[in-house]
């Protein structure tokens, strides 16, 4: 059973729509999310949160609707969005006290073996640290309550180069351990590194979804480069010269 | 609910929500509108609404293991606790002023509403409007507090009016006699009071969890 499934996801704004986007994420696998900014991932990683109502679609974690076991759901999973942006005035300490409680499954080893990788102090508010340190923050308290799915939005901007592959390091540990993780970027050199499957959305429409070799060979062979980035760049650019001009 | 209770007074509570309590002690003031003691109580929870907004409290909460609904479940807890608490204080201080205080001269020549049953009752009626104006405004939109706080405002000063006004009715004026007078009227008019405030409390948020739901944060 897959830990994830989004079936028909459509959500529409001025200006912008998603269109019926579907993929799934199998259990202990790296689904990377990519798509150029504006493209319709946070909508649709706020979709899955709860946080956006879609006005179409289904959404199943470990074949359970969202809606009917949103609790239950939350549980398992974990979400970091970058760097923490709330009570940024409070002490780490007490943002953690308060974050442990709702969790039954919290472990505290690895809550502490992350606090000690990323030299957080939890004596500093997040006001006190660098984006960069907000963001393992983040992350530290994602990952520190054995969920099965961890959804994260652009979790490696801001991030200097060693702490990215800190990050994918320690990506591959949780995979090994049977963790699925569902990570949205546009740093697409992070996913060529650690990513099973990708899912590439453009304009609110989802343009593939499938294994990463698959992936890149299908495109390697329809000439649209070798890497991700290239494949965005295909994809995507728009001759911002011609637009001025116009 | 009990987590997220303790997290509304770890983490999003002011300070200041405590210390407008103390406007329950305005109840022994005479020559005062007492009614603004009410208003204080309400004023001091807007700041605790106030400081969890600027925390960005609502996506730390709803990003949490539960349903987003019992986030405002715990909103309006949180709103009763210190209601009730400043309703608790307010009373104990009238059945001072009833029984002890009541031979007082400053009480028996006050000119504005003394504290009787029937002020704790226009005390309930404006937390009904807190919880009906100002929590039902904040949740359309979960981040706009000013509007909500000024239509509150607005019904407050109304009902305080009202309930200074009321005893200068010659009919009416044995509402205000400082040890109380008819006092069987004026306890049913607090219960009826209690039970506007515990449905009007109760519809509120009702409504508040379907709005809440709405939203796209």
């Amino acid at each position: 059973m897959n830990v994830l499934e989004v079936e028909g996801l459509c959500k529409a704004y001025p200006g912008f729509h998603l269109q019926s986007v579907s993929f799934s994420v199998a259990p202990g696998s790296i689904m990377g999310f990519i798509g150029r900014n504006g493209a319709g991932k946070t909508t649709t990683l706020k979709s899955l949160l709860h946080l956006v109502h879609p006005d179409a679609g289904a959404i199943r974690f470990f074949g359970l609707d969202l809606e009917a076991h949103e609790g239950e759901i939350k549980q398992r999973i974990g979400y970091a969005g970058g760097a923490v942006d709330f009570y940024r005035r409070k002490p780490i300490r007490a943002l953690a006290e308060v974050t442990r409680s709702f969790y039954p499954n919290w472990d505290e080893a690895a809550y502490r073996r992350y606090m000690d990788a990323f030299s957080l102090d939890e004596g500093k508010t997040p006001a006190q640290l660098s984006e960069g340190m907000r963001v393992k923050l983040s992350l530290a308290l994602a990952m520190s309550h054995r969920a099965e799915l961890l959804i994260l939005d652009e979790p490696t901007s801001g991030l200097d180069p060693v702490s990215r592959e800190e990050l994918l390091d320690a990506f591959t540990f949780l995979r090994s351990r049977g963790v699925a993780i569902l990570f949205s970027t546009h740093i697409t050199s992070d996913l060529e590194k650690c990513a099973d499957h990708i899912s590439y959305i453009s304009g609110g429409r989802l343009l593939a979804s499938e294994g990463m070799q698959a992936f890149l060979a299908r495109c390697a062979r329809e000439g649209m480069g070798e890497t991700l980035e290239e494949i965005m760049v295909h994809c995507e650019k728009e001759s911002l010269y011609d637009k001025l001009a116009e | 609910m009990t987590n997220l209770l303790n997290k509304e007074f770890k983490l999003a509570a002011s300070p200041l929500s405590w210390f407008f309590l103390a406007a329950a002690g305005l109840t022994l003031v005479p020559g005062y509108p007492i009614l603004m003691s009410a208003f204080f109580v309400c004023l001091g929870i807007f700041f605790s609404f106030q400081n969890a907004r600027e925390a960005n409290d609502v996506l730390y909460t709803v990003l949490l293991p539960l349903p987003k609904r019992a986030f405002v479940r715990a909103k309006f807890a949180f709103t009763c606790f210190f209601q009730l608490l400043g309703f608790v204080l307010m009373a104990g201080l009238t059945a001072l002023r009833m029984t002890a205080l009541s031979g007082g001269s400053a009480y028996a020549a006050n000119a504005l509403m003394n504290a009787t049953p029937l002020f704790l009752a226009f005390v309930l009626l404006i937390f009904t409007a807190f919880n009906v104006l100002f929590l039902g405004g904040f949740f359309r939109t979960a981040y706009k507090l000013g509007m909500p706080f000024l239509a509150f405002a607005v019904a407050a000063a109304l009902l305080l009016i009202c309930g200074e006004a009321l005893h200068f009715i010659p009919a009416l004026r044995f509402f205000n006699e400082p040890a109380g007078a008819r006092l069987g009227l004026q306890f049913a008019l607090l219960g009826i009071a209690a039970a506007g405030y515990a449905l009007g409390t109760a519809l509120s948020c009702r409504v508040c969890m379907a709005r809440f739901e709405r939203i796209d944060l």
